[in-house]
């Protein structure tokens, strides 16, 4: 599932099932009225629409158009370096999820064969990303608590983490910092730098834990335990779903990971969840520093295949199918987790009150971009 | 408990930058200004003969070692500065399209090492209290009512600025949402380092207290 149409996630096969979101049609019972919220407002870091359908105060029904902002990005008849460039600007607060992702799929569909150094490089940008994306989701889950210190204090940890990311790989998102059979990271400086974010966090989300008041808006809202749910509202809502525990390239098994799951599927338990990875993340970044290494990038010319990769980013389960003809790119899909969890959010908003939404919609970390997108 | 998350905001101290009154505390390589002479290697014809466009350029580094990063991240023009503005300077973000990684940038300005906030630059939630709309990403069908409609929701006098390639120029993506001559500022990189941002809409309100005033960016005021 997800916005391809030649995977399914859960049974791991190749398909010809396409997920789209459902279009619903609500009808409002005598006294409710539709409140229209979206695509251009305060509150929302990217453009989509929301109908909430409410007699008042009470959200009955909520109906997502996630689609306004819909990108077509040109992929198809590129060699695979030329379509990393736009692989990377899908979600480009997730670029190296992407790019790892795609490169993996390219390496499968070719046969080549990347060195483990490599590998472990790898697993550290894609746990960088995760530290950042968790943070930022923290982030906003305080802001709508008027919560302004830790907040600002999360952004501040955020900030530095696009920094580290910088020293590392030359770019704060890391753009064309990997490559198809290789990768180029500094790792100077770093076991210090993630090491005084992680006690700094952990401070502050001990601190979190403490308040009564902030856990009361997060607890029993949104709650949703069945469905479709990928990353870390999965593993909130106690589902054992991580793409790290299924793959054998990225070495997490050697570095002893286990998912953090949980027993709270609501807002709340994202958030933990998610605070929980961060402190996970940059452990596997510490243990992963000593076996990391750089690799130039593979040759592709006039190869020929068909290969997937699924890669756990931090919104869940990334795949990506790929279909290389003389060199090039023939066919090209995606499935991004954030179109499984944005269903589950609104299906999750029925029964609660106005001001539960952005505690509600911040704790999915769900990201637009990377469902409006269409690859030609 | 108040007091705790009060007594935790001082303990912690001052993390605020002096940028853009002094140097960036840590300005990055990719992107910012490039320097270079022989014509090198672009996907995006940011590298003519006549030299390198910025406002072009997503920073893929494709150009090395022809063209080299110098870390100075004055790179946006400003074409017409209000400076009606210079005490306050409203601006509502509109995403026409983005990856999302400059909607990120945006918002880091307002992160405590860069503090927009004590520039007197704001966000705000509705065009209608904006002096500014600053538009992110390339142009959507799904997206240019909304575009339209914000655009002529802001009172005058309004400021149209351009954040990052997809914007000014459509980048490696698609089409930029607006025809160049309608934006008053535009802010190359893909994405612009929040460095940059804060920059240029600080000299887009006229530029106090920045480098704007010893020659950063280029600012072209008509």
């Amino acid at each position: 599932m997800g916005n391809t149409e030649k995977y399914s996630v859960y049974e791991q096969v190749i398909s010809e099932h396409k997920h789209e979101m459902p279009a619903e049609t609500y009808q409002n019972l005598p006294g409710e009225l539709t409140f229209a919220y979206g695509p251009a407002t305060g509150g929302l870091m990217e453009s989509v629409s929301f109908d909430m359908h409410t007699p008042g105060e009470v959200i009955k029904h909520v109906e997502v158009d996630p689609y306004v902002k819909t990108r077509k990005l040109k992929v198809k008849g590129l060699t695979p370096r030329d379509a990393l460039l736009m692989v990377e600007r899908i979600n480009g607060f997730h670029a190296a999820s992407n790019a790892v992702a795609f490169e993996m799929a390219v390496e499968d569909a070719l046969d080549i064969d990347v060195p483990e150094g490599v590998q472990y490089s790898r697993l550290i940008m894609l746990e960088l990303e995760r530290i950042r994306s968790n943070l930022e989701v923290v982030k906003r889950v305080c802001e709508p608590a008027g919560f302004g210190v830790p907040q600002n204090q999360i952004a501040y940890l955020r900030e530095n983490v696009a920094r580290i990311i910088s020293r590392l790989s030359g770019h704060r998102y890391f753009f064309s910092a990997s490559s198809v059979g290789g990768c180029q990271i500094s790792k100077s400086g770093i076991e210090t730098r993630i090491g005084g974010v992680r006690k700094e966090f952990q401070e502050i989300f001990h601190a979190l834990l403490q308040s009564k008041i902030f856990l009361n808006r997060l607890q029993n809202n949104g709650n949703i335990s069945e469905g479709s749910l990928l990353g870390p509202a999965a593993r909130a809502a106690g589902m054992n779903v991580d793409a790290r525990l299924d793959g054998t390239l990225i070495p997490y098994r050697k570095l002893g990971f286990r998912p953090f799951i949980f027993d709270e599927p609501d807002a709340f338990g994202r958030f933990y969840v998610r605070s929980q990875e961060i402190l996970a993340s940059a452990d596997l970044i510490l243990e992963a520093l000593e076996n990391s290494e750089n690799s130039t990038e593979a040759d592709t010319a006039g190869m020929n295949g068909e290969g997937a990769a699924r890669i756990e980013s931090p919104q869940g389960d990334l795949f990506y199918y790929v279909k290389i003809s003389d060199g090039r790119i023939d066919d090209i899909q995606m499935s991004s987790p954030s179109l499984l969890n944005i269903d589950a959010f609104r299906k999750s908003m029925a029964g609660n009150i106005f001001t539960d939404y952005h505690f509600n919609w911040e704790s999915f970390g769900i990201w637009i971009s990377e469902l409006a997108v269409v690859m030609q | 408990m108040s007091s705790i998350w009060f007594l935790n905001g001082v303990r912690k101290g001052i993390k605020t930058e002096r940028y853009p009154s002094a140097d960036p505390a840590a300005a990055p390589q990719w992107p910012s200004r490039l320097s270079g002479n022989d014509a090198g290697n672009c996907p995006v014809d940011a590298i003519t003969p006549e030299g390198w466009i910025m406002e072009k350029c997503i920073f893929c580094r494709r150009c090395l070692p022809d063209y080299q990063p110098t870390g100075e991240q004055g790179i946006f023009t400003v074409k017409k500065a209000e400076t009606m503005f210079r005490k306050s300077f409203h601006v509502f973000p509109l995403d026409s399209g983005a990856c999302g990684s400059c909607n990120m940038e945006f918002l880091s300005i307002f992160s405590p090492q860069y503090d927009a906030n004590r520039l007197g630059i704001f966000m705000v939630n509705t065009p209608r209290h904006a002096d500014a709309i600053v538009v992110m990403g390339v142009m959507t069908p799904g997206m240019r009512d909304a575009l339209d409609r914000a655009y002529e929701a802001m009172p005058e006098p309004r400021l149209v600025i351009a954040l990052g390639a997809c914007a000014v120029t459509g980048g490696i993506v698609g089409d930029a949402p607006l025809d160049r001559e309608k934006y008053h500022v535009e802010i190359a990189g893909c994405p612009p380092s929040p460095y940059t941002v804060l920059a240029a809409l600080n000299a887009a309100r006229g530029g106090i207290n920045g480098h704007t005033d010893s020659g950063w960016g280029n600012t072209e005021v008509r």
